[in-house]
């Protein structure tokens, strides 16, 4: 499905939070949100998934989605949608029964669940054997996988992650990461990464939406932002990626234009370190 | 989304001879007026409270509608007593019947009393905590419970739960918003259920609030430790509590409209 | 100034969580604890600040035991503690009580106390939000009120157990350059954390796994010598660099500043 939106305005009380979004988000693709806290990314994404009110224009595949009189929609079930530090909102007495739980509210047969579980659990690296285990029984990480996983139960075709990776250690981080990626491969499904981490988005994402102050500043393939647009990124508050600096602290000493096309770490080490090593930089 | 601008009995800033009354002043203040509240009977009492009541909330310098917001969440309560009277009263007046269900005016006048009763014992309550500071308001309690700390109860530890009671209830209530919004998102409106299911569907949103809460305290415990807050015995006190010209004129006057509230009950007005 | 001496503990007998721990930490010592989730780092600051009791061993501040109950008051004003969870460690209702209710309970005299938590707030620019209630500020703001609230009771030390990771970068970066300012004035500070970027920058490492200290000396050779991935950490941007450039860059938090002087003297 096509998810566009035009001339989108949120108010929360007095406040405006939300400023004439309009965007679309297409099928298969790793977009991440981004922006200082407070810049209106978790609104956003409440929007897509239909948690909010709002005024304007939500149109599904072309058709426009009907709004109640105070601007709601009701909620739009192909999105998943993954709140911050998930595991706090497990409550069900075994890993089983919270696997299913979205499940039954739809009157899907047990094996129907199970089969299902079976094909989701192996994506979060997890095993059938903690079915029967109660929430509390697991490790933080361990959680927070069984509370993604059970989003990833109602086969969204696009997933809204809200900083995931929070709180994790750095091998979790990458991990979780990982796997979600592989979900995004597998399933053609498209990830919405709302993040505050400049070197995970540079790392994974397609595309990138940048929010200031309640305002979309650009919807932008990542690399185009990180090495064509990076200055927009300082205006709104963000700090570029340390791959990104590097970069540009060595076409300013060596007042070069260095020919980049990834963003991504491996690739800019590729062609800079090339240079460094040129420099002699060792020889002192 | 909640409001959070807006929360039951959460002090308002304002100028008023109240917010600048002592706490145990209002402290005995409102409990004395209480007292004299739950014994209303007549009908020139009720009149006579609602009068005073009016008069209070004017002199606070706080906006009615912050009085009526804390009223909101009680209507299930008051609505719930109204009925309860109203049909199960005895009484000769029969205004309205239907098959074995009959409605009296003794009825009818019963409900309306207790219900006004419980929305004057409300404000008045509210009325506290909008115009004094919860450190203050714990102060005021620690100190005018001192006494009893001879009986080894732990008065201090007491105001401080109060204080922090307070503090979380925002907090708490986020929370809950949290997790009604993520069910919402796994297709679980609680909004969207018949009134009678909507209660239960409460319980299973109760589990992780319960459980977070828990480990809130666990929290809270380690940081109070922390701070070196002991058994909370022999601390110094930043805010000075000292009674004033205006606090005795306060409490005199109180006790004054005690009296003649028992005065009116004890004729018989 | 702190010593862990042959330090234990558990919940449960056969699943101990620190065994036979011993180091010291000097006075002005910049000393940050690493370590996979649940190694025990957080029991280990915890046991400082007598929170919790070791099961065998002793830990001493100075002269003051923490197993030594007339010395657990005086150990807890000596040692500050700034907790993962901005929200959890906020005791009152506003910015200023806040403050005031550790100097109440270390039984500052009244007349002090304004000024005291009003430099303390100073130093966290949270001066302008005195009247501010817990649920008006943002986890970054809430978290530098908890600071303020430690820095007017004038500890000797501060332990910081993974006081960064709930935070944005900018709160993060904010709690840093607090922490950097307070060791440059000679306070002991002890960081637990799990963002490699801010070891680099530390006087000291400990490592924690498995209830053991598996390393304890300086950045450098910490991640020379100790292969992180197997504690489940990662290698800061630094020293990824210093080491794909065939050590070309020197390994130092600040890798721009080592590229610039290079360049400039080549």
């Amino acid at each position: 499905m096509v998810y566009k939106l035009k001339n989108i305005n949120v108010t929360y009380g007095q406040k405006q939070v939300l400023h004439h979004i309009s965007c679309s988000i297409e099928k298969g693709k790793w977009i991440s949100i981004i922006g200082q806290t407070g810049a209106g990314k978790s609104t956003f994404v409440k929007v897509l998934k239909g948690l909010v009110s709002f005024q304007g224009d939500y149109e599904l595949n072309g058709q426009p989605v009907k709004q109640d009189s105070k601007g709601n929609i009701g909620v739009i079930p192909e999105i998943g949608f993954v709140f911050q530090y998930p595991e706090h909102q497990l409550f069900e007495t075994t890993v089983e029964k919270e696997l299913s739980f979205a499940l039954k509210h739809k009157d899907m047969t047990k094996t129907v669940i199970l089969d299902r579980i079976s094909t989701i659990l192996p994506m979060v690296n997890l095993s059938e054997d903690i079915l029967p285990l109660a929430p509390f029984q697991l490790s933080g990480g361990q959680k927070r996988r069984v509370a993604i996983a059970s989003v990833l139960m109602t086969k969204p075709e696009v997933l809204i992650v809200d900083e995931p990776t929070a709180g994790l250690d750095p091998i979790n981080r990458t991990n979780l990461l990982q796997q979600l990626k592989n979900w995004q491969h597998k399933t053609k499904g498209t990830i919405l990464f709302v993040s505050h981490q400049m070197e995970d988005v540079a790392q994974y994402s397609d595309e990138v939406m940048l929010f200031h102050r309640g305002y979309l500043m650009g919807h932008f393939p990542v690399e185009t932002l990180f090495l064509k647009k990076s200055s927009l990124l300082k205006q709104a508050g963000l700090a570029l990626p340390e791959s990104i600096q590097l970069l540009q602290l060595v076409e300013e000493l060596s007042g070069e234009n260095i020919q980049v096309t990834s963003c991504k770490e491996a690739d800019i080490f590729a062609k800079v370190i090339p240079i460094l090593k040129a420099r002699g930089l060792d020889d002192e | 989304m909640m409001n959070n601008s807006i929360l039951i009995g959460q002090f308002f800033e304002a100028k008023s001879i109240f917010h600048r009354l002592d706490p145990r002043s209002k402290i005995i203040c409102i409990s004395v007026i209480m007292l004299s509240f739950i014994t209303l009977e007549t009908i020139t009492s009720y009149i006579a409270a609602t009068l005073l009541m009016f008069l209070l909330l004017r002199l606070s310098n706080i906006p009615l509608k912050i009085f009526l917001k804390g009223l909101k969440p009680l209507i299930f309560i008051l609505s719930f007593t109204f009925l309860y009277h109203l049909f199960l009263t005895k009484g000769t007046t029969v205004i309205w019947s239907w098959n074995f269900i009959h409605i009296t005016l003794e009825g009818l006048i019963q409900g309306i009393r207790f219900v006004w009763r419980i929305i004057l014992l409300v404000l008045i309550a509210s009325f506290l905590t909008l115009t004094t500071k919860p450190l203050s308001l714990a102060a005021g309690l620690e100190k005018l419970l001192a006494p009893l700390s001879k009986l080894h109860l732990p008065v201090e530890q007491l105001s401080l739960m109060i204080v922090i009671a307070i503090r979380f209830i925002p907090t708490i209530l986020q929370e809950l918003d949290r997790i009604l919004l993520a069910q919402k998102a796994r297709g679980f409106d609680i909004n969207a259920l018949p009134i009678h299911k909507r209660l239960f569907a409460y319980i299973p949103m109760l589990v992780p609030l319960l459980f977070t809460t828990v480990q809130r305290a666990e929290q809270l415990t380690y940081a109070i430790d922390a701070r070196a807050y002991g058994n909370g015995k022999g601390r110094t006190h930043y805010i000075e509590l000292r009674f004033q010209k205006i606090d005795y004129q306060i409490i005199s006057s109180t006790l004054l409209i005690a009296l003649a509230f028992v005065l009116l009950k004890l004729g018989g007005i | 100034m702190l010593t862990f001496d042959h330090v234990y503990f558990y919940y449960k007998k056969e699943k101990p969580i620190i065994e036979d721990i011993s180091f010291t930490i000097e006075k002005g010592e910049f000393v940050c604890i690493v370590g996979p989730n649940g190694c025990g780092k957080s029991t280990i600051a915890k046991l400082i600040d007598g929170l919790l009791m070791p099961k065998k061993g002793t830990i001493r501040i100075g002269n003051h035991h923490t197993k030594d109950p007339n010395d657990l008051m005086k150990i807890r004003q000596r040692v500050g503690f700034v907790f993962q969870n901005p929200e959890d460690q906020f005791i009152t209702t506003s910015v200023l009580d806040e403050v005031i209710f550790g100097l109440e309970n270390i039984c500052v005299p009244r007349e002090d106390m304004y000024n005291r938590a009003l430099s303390a707030l100073k130093v966290v620019n949270m001066e302008d939000y005195l009247d501010a209630m817990p649920h008006e500020l943002s986890g970054g703001q809430k978290q530098r009120v908890a600071v303020a609230a430690i820095i007017a009771m004038q500890p000797e030390i501060i332990i910081f157990d993974e006081a960064t990771s709930m935070l944005d970068p900018e709160g993060r970066n904010q709690i840093l350059a607090i922490m950097h300012q307070l060791h440059s004035e000679g306070m002991t500070i002890i960081h637990i954390t799990h963002h490699m970027e801010e070891v680099l920058q530390a006087d000291r490492i400990l490592l924690v796994a498995q209830g053991k200290i598996h390393f304890d000396g300086k950045p450098a050779p910490f991640f020379q010598t100790i292969p992180v991935e197997n504690f489940q950490l990662e290698q800061p941007f630094a020293v990824r660099l210093h080491r794909l450039s065939g050590q070309a860059v020197a390994l130092t938090a600040d890798w721009k500043g080592a590229i610039r002087s290079q360049w400039s003297t080549n």
